[in-house]
Order: structure tokens, then C-alpha cells, then sequence
């Protein structure tokens, strides 16, 4: 049961955390559920409780019990409530499921940010202990090598020497390295857990002739999935503090969609801070190099017909539809669109950590039937896309689903399609 | 003027306008003075610069593409239904000044046929489109998502049309008739001219007005500031 206290910490934290964007959205929503059609939780169950206009309801219910004339005056016709017990158990339940696409906020009449509700309603939950528990004390568990580095470097180090020689070996130069905390790099490079974006962007960058070096820290963030803001800013602040360290100009954020937003649209807000170094995703960085020609593709090299996912976090949220695409054509014989692409896509249906909590397996699996159906439309055998939330995500669609499809990383792409003295891995 | 009336399509017209005006500046002030977050929504694509930012803006809430691309029936009523009102809104304005160019150039009868006609067709074209609304909230996902104040606008609102409409169709009095009752309002000294004060008709106007007032009364502390706030939407979303 939630007693009073709780209902009483999580009213304030609505209350401090209300700003004027929210304030328009709880003002202006007419619940004409435009919405309805544009989320792929609701689409695919039906269950209102996925409705994002009922997302923002359960908040706008407390918001005008305690903030609001009317509420006050005329609860019952406003649906004025406290935070209960069934309330706080459907917003738990609701928002921890949405996976921040946004795709409702692109149909909205008047743009309304879900995310927005959801942001509230997490940093509510979590501060009164019904935050997720799993994605907690992942973030908690990043916090500590963060707070620990000294501890992990050497490891870290040595876990990658094989990577090194595998670099070495791939690229034909014995002289090749894998720089970790070089001083005055041009770039840091922010991968993820494990090796897999780290192997194949040290190919690229040493094809390059890139000034980088690798951090050791990941680029993925529990904290935001969680809604807890200040262990989101922890998180990143990790690789923000190397770099300035470091000294380096850009910091290039792996192919992970939330790291990227985190980082290019809300570390500033949060740490009331500008970055002495610009954020790039690596997908443009690698855009780039193939366009100044410092790294070759081979055109047509893949014969299997391929189609592109545009993840939330980069295309309609991060501003990358053509240059991943761009990259994928120029290696693909047989390229395919999915329908609707771009701004209007559907998403995974893994997004906000959801692949990562097993208790939301079912509208998980469920909010996936439309990529599912989309990606068989196209007949495509590989689905190239540069999110690993998106890729595990597609994944698990994959088999359960029984697509018989690969995925593919958009670098792991550009690695198979360049032509490499050590030729293709063993 | 009886007392009812007095109060009714007197005094509380000029409360109504008050709270209208009073409230939705309040309601403005207090968005202004809620502090801005300082992160932009990075929504793409995005339009370039402030021209394409403000004619997107004005797009999206003039002309709801999304809603076309998504619910054709909805764009229908909703798009039919905002134009009427903004005709509605025209039409009124007879009660204050006569359209005098326009007058000239079709003469006094057309005139009259042309406000019967257009305005009869704006009336029922807005009692269509808000049953509409109102009939779209009883069925599923709609009706979960409604709340009492959903159904009690939209049968304020509906009583305000059918009252309205009433008057326009059945013309019981004469357009001079509530222009005088208009220039009463205006001279703060509200009163019916003898042809309205003596016709049972006149409870139908002071229905009318009453409707009115209590949907411009609510009209500050509903979803209706939309239609403030949904610019200010709008722009967010290219920021």
C-alpha cells in the first residue's frame, strides 16, 4: 500500500518538476486519442492502458487534484485523483512499457511529448522506491565502475589485446593499436559493453587515418530508462569527464539510439553545462569518411536483398534518415524500404530499456507485430540497423517470429563490404 | 427586460467576457511564468530557420496533416468544424456592424438570403460535427479514455448549436431586433427591444446566451485553451 508520505514525495516531485512544455501538454490535450493509430503498443493490443493520451491522463489525474482550480472545485467531473495504489500501479506498468518513439508525438494535433509524461512519471515512481528494480540497479552497477575506474582500467585493457591483435591481423599492420586514454586525441570514441562496435570501428577508424581513441566507459544509459536523472547524468558523465580529460574535439557516440539522444539533446539541461567538444553519432562520422573517400566501399557487395529500420533515437528523434541509408545503398545490390519509413516508422517495440526487462516480455513481443509485418513485406534476408536495442530487439523478433533474417550493424556492414589486406574474419 | 433575463443576457454576459478574457490571460501568464526547460524536442526533420519553423507551426495546427494521415473521418468533422466556427465567428459579427461593402453590392434581400443560407448550413454543419464527437466518445478506446468534462462540453456545446441554430431557422425576430440588443450590451445598459422582450422566442435567445456564457466562463479552465496552446505546441516540436 502507498501511505500518505509516498503520495506525498511523489506529489512534490510533479510539482518541481512541472515545467512550461508539460504545463502546455496537461493544459491542451483534447483527448481526441489521434494518438491511438500511432502507437504500436495500443495498435497491436487494443489495451487502452497503452494509449499514449492515457499515458499523459494518469499524471494530468494527480496534476489537477493538487495543482488545478477545477480539481479542486469539480474533482469528479475532471477525474481529479491522488496518487493510489491503482494508479501508481498503472503508470508503473504503462510507462516502463513505452519505449520513448515518439511516434504519437509526431501525430499529435499539437505535439504532445509523451515522453514528457513518462519522464515525470518514472522520476515520481523512483522516488518512492517503484522505479524498476532491474533497470536500477543496472544503472547503479555503471555508477560504480564510473566511481571505481581505477580499479577496471587495467582489466579493461587487457580484455582488449585480443581485439588489438584481431585489428592488427585484419588490417594487415602489425604497427596498428587500439588507443585507450590517448591525450589529445582528435576523438573519443564511446562503444558499447563487449567488443562487437569496438573491432569493427577500429577497422574504420585505422582505414581512416583517424586521430581516436576508445573510452572506457559504454555509451549505454539505464539511468534515463529508468527516469532517474541525476544517475543518467552520472552515467554519462563518466565518458563527458574523459574526454575533457583527454582533451579531445568530438566525442562520436556508438550506434546506440538513447546514447546518442541523451548526449546531443539532454546532457546540457541536465548538467547546466556546454560541451567543450562537439557529439557526433558514429553513423555520420562514417558517412563521412566513405564521402571524402577516406575509407572504400564495395559497391553491390551484398547480394542478399537488404531493408533499413530506422531507430526512434536516430531517425525521428536524432536526425539521421539519408546517411545510414546512403551507406546501406552503397553496399547493397538489392535494397528495400520498409513501409512507413523515416518519421512515420514503427518502432522495434524494444526501445527504453524494454529489452532489457524481462517482465515487460509480453507487449515487448506483442508491440513488435509491426515491425514483424513490416520487415516481412519487404522479403528483405538482412535488416541493417544502427541501434543495439533495436538490433536485440530485432533479434528476438527473429526467432520467435521465425523471420529468417540477419541483423546487421550498420559498421559491421561497412567492415564486410571494405577490401582488407587480413580479408574476412575466421 | 425581465429580471431573469436581466441577469441571464445582462449581467452575466458581462461576467462571461470577464472570466473569458481574465482567465485565458491568467492561463497564458501562468505558462510564461512556469520555467522552460531547456531541452529542445529534436523532432525531425526538422524545418529550417525561424520562417520554416512558424509555417510549419501554422500548418500542422491550421491543417492537421497528421490527423488526415491517420483518421479521415476525424479530419473530416474537425477540420469542417473549425471552419464553421471561424464562419460562425464572422457571422456574428452582423450584430455590431453590417458588412457595408458586401451589402451594397448584393442589396439588402440577397444579403438576408445569403446569411439565411450560409449561416443555416454553418449551424447544422457544427450540430453534426460536435454529435460526432460526442457519439465517437461512447464507443471504445474513446469512452475509456473520456472523462465527465469530455461529455459535459460537448453537450454544452451542442445545446449552444441547437439553441443557435434554432433561432437562425425558425427567425423569429428580425436582424435589427438583436442589433439593438447588441448596442444595449455594448452601452452597458442591457436591455430587449419590445418586439423581443414580448415573444416567447426570447427564452430561446436567453438560452443561447446563457450556453454561451458558461462555455466562455469554463472555456480558461478546459481543454479548450487548445486553441491557445496548441500553437505554442506546435512550435515546440520544431525546436
Amino acid at each position: 500500500m502507498v501511505t500518505e508520505q509516498e503520495q506525498d514525495t511523489a506529489v512534490k516531485v510533479l510539482d518541481e518538476k512541472t515545467n512550461r512544455q508539460l504545463l502546455y501538454y496537461l493544459d491542451i490535450c483534447t483527448r481526441c486519442a489521434i494518438c491511438k493509430d500511432a502507437c504500436h503498443q495500443y495498435v497491436t493490443t487494443g489495451d487502452v492502458l497503452y494509449l499514449p493520451a492515457y499515458r499523459a491522463q494518469l499524471i494530468r489525474r494527480v496534476f489537477r487534484k493538487y495543482f488545478t482550480l477545477q480539481g479542486k472545485l469539480i474533482p469528479s467531473v475532471v477525474e481529479a485523483s491522488a496518487p493510489t495504489d491503482h494508479l501508481l500501479d498503472e503508470l508503473y506498468r504503462t510507462t516502463y512499457a513505452c519505449t520513448a518513439c515518439r511516434r504519437c508525438m509526431y501525430y499529435c494535433p499539437f505535439s504532445i511529448d509523451t515522453t514528457w509524461f513518462t519522464g515525470i512519471a518514472k522520476a515520481m515512481l523512483v522516488a518512492i522506491g517503484r522505479g524498476s528494480t532491474i533497470l536500477g540497479e543496472l544503472a547503479d552497477a555503471a555508477i560504480m565502475k564510473g566511481e571505481n575506474i581505477d580499479m577496471f582500467r587495467d582489466i579493461l585493457i587487457e580484455s582488449l589485446k585480443d581485439t588489438e591483435n584481431e585489428l592488427k591481423q585484419r588490417v594487415g599492420d602489425p604497427a596498428a593499436t587500439l588507443p585507450i586514454g590517448k591525450q589529445g586525441a582528435e576523438a573519443l570514441y564511446v562503444a558499447l559493453a563487449g567488443t562487437h562496435t569496438i573491432l569493427p570501428m577500429a577497422i574504420i577508424f585505422h582505414q581512416a587515418k583517424a586521430d581516436w581513441t576508445l573510452s572506457l566507459f559504454e555509451a549505454a544509459n539505464y539511468g534515463y530508462f529508468l527516469g532517474d536523472t541525476a544517475k543518467a547524468r552520472k552515467i554519462a558523465q563518466r565518458f563527458v569527464d574523459e574526454a575533457k580529460r583527454l582533451g579531445v574535439k568530438e566525442v562520436i557516440i556508438s550506434e546506440c539510439g538513447h546514447a546518442y539522444r541523451v548526449m546531443n539533446f539532454l546532457y546540457e539541461a541536465w548538467a547546466k553545462e556546454k560541451l567543450p567538444f562537439k557529439i557526433r553519432a558514429v553513423v555520420d562520422v562514417m558517412h563521412d569518411y566513405i564521402k571524402e573517400g577516406r575509407i572504400k566501399v564495395k559497391p553491390g557487395s551484398l547480394k542478399e536483398p537488404v531493408t533499413y529500420h530506422d531507430p526512434c533515437q536516430v531517425g525521428r528523434n536524432g536526425g539521421f534518415y539519408e546517411e545510414p541509408r546512403d551507406i546501406v545503398k552503397a553496399v547493397a545490390a538489392d535494397y528495400r524500404e520498409m513501409t512507413p519509413n523515416r518519421e512515420k516508422q514503427w518502432c522495434c517495440g524494444g526501445g527504453g530499456g524494454l529489452v532489457a526487462e524481462s517482465e515487460f516480455d509480453y507487449i515487448r513481443f506483442k508491440g513488435g507485430e509491426k515491425k514483424v509485418e513490416q520487415i516481412r513485406q519487404t522479403g528483405a534476408k538482412v535488416v541493417v540497423t544502427p541501434c543495439e536495442n533495436c538490433r536485440l530487439q530485432i533479434d528476438s523478433l527473429n526467432e520467435k517470429y521465425n523471420l529468417g533474417i540477419r541483423i546487421s550493424s550498420v559498421m559491421d556492414l561497412v567492415v564486410s563490404a571494405m577490401d582488407l589486406p587480413g580479408g574476412k574474419p575466421a | 427586460m425581465d429580471w431573469f433575463s436581466f441577469i441571464v443576457a445582462g449581467v452575466m454576459v458581462y461576467v462571461a467576457v470577464a472570466v473569458f478574457i481574465g482567465g485565458s490571460l491568467y492561463r497564458i501568464v501562468k505558462w510564461f511564468r512556469t520555467p522552460k526547460s531547456p531541452i529542445r524536442q529534436g523532432m525531425f526533420p526538422q524545418p529550417a530557420g525561424t520562417a520554416g519553423r512558424l509555417l510549419k507551426m501554422g500548418k500542422d495546427s491550421f491543417i492537421f496533416p497528421q490527423v488526415l494521415d491517420t483518421d479521415r473521418w476525424m479530419w473530416f468533422f474537425v477540420i469542417g468544424m473549425h471552419l464553421a466556427g471561424i464562419g460562425l465567428f464572422i457571422g456574428h459579427l452582423r450584430l455590431i456592424f453590417e458588412f457595408t461593402p458586401l451589402y451594397n453590392a448584393v442589396g439588402p434581400v440577397v444579403m438576408e438570403d445569403m446569411a439565411a443560407w450560409v449561416g443555416g448550413a454553418i449551424g447544422i454543419s457544427l450540430f453534426i460535427a460536435f454529435t460526432y464527437f460526442l457519439l465517437r466518445r461512447f464507443k471504445s478506446p474513446y469512452r475509456e479514455l473520456s472523462v465527465p468534462e469530455d461529455y459535459l462540453l460537448l453537450g454544452l456545446i451542442l445545446l449552444l448549436v441547437l439553441l443557435g441554430d434554432h433561432l437562425r431557422l425558425t427567425s423569429p425576430f428580425e436582424l435589427s431586433s438583436y442589433r439593438d440588443y447588441m448596442a444595449s450590451l455594448l452601452a452597458f445598459k442591457p436591455d430587449f427591444p419590445a418586439v423581443i422582450a414580448d415573444s416567447p422566442a426570447k427564452w430561446i435567445l436567453v438560452g443561447h446566451v446563457l450556453t454561451a456564457n458558461l462555455l466562455l466562463i469554463y472555456f480558461p479552465f478546459s481543454k479548450l485553451v487548445h486553441s491557445i496552446g496548441g500553437f505554442a505546441g506546435n512550435l515546440l516540436r520544431s525546436e
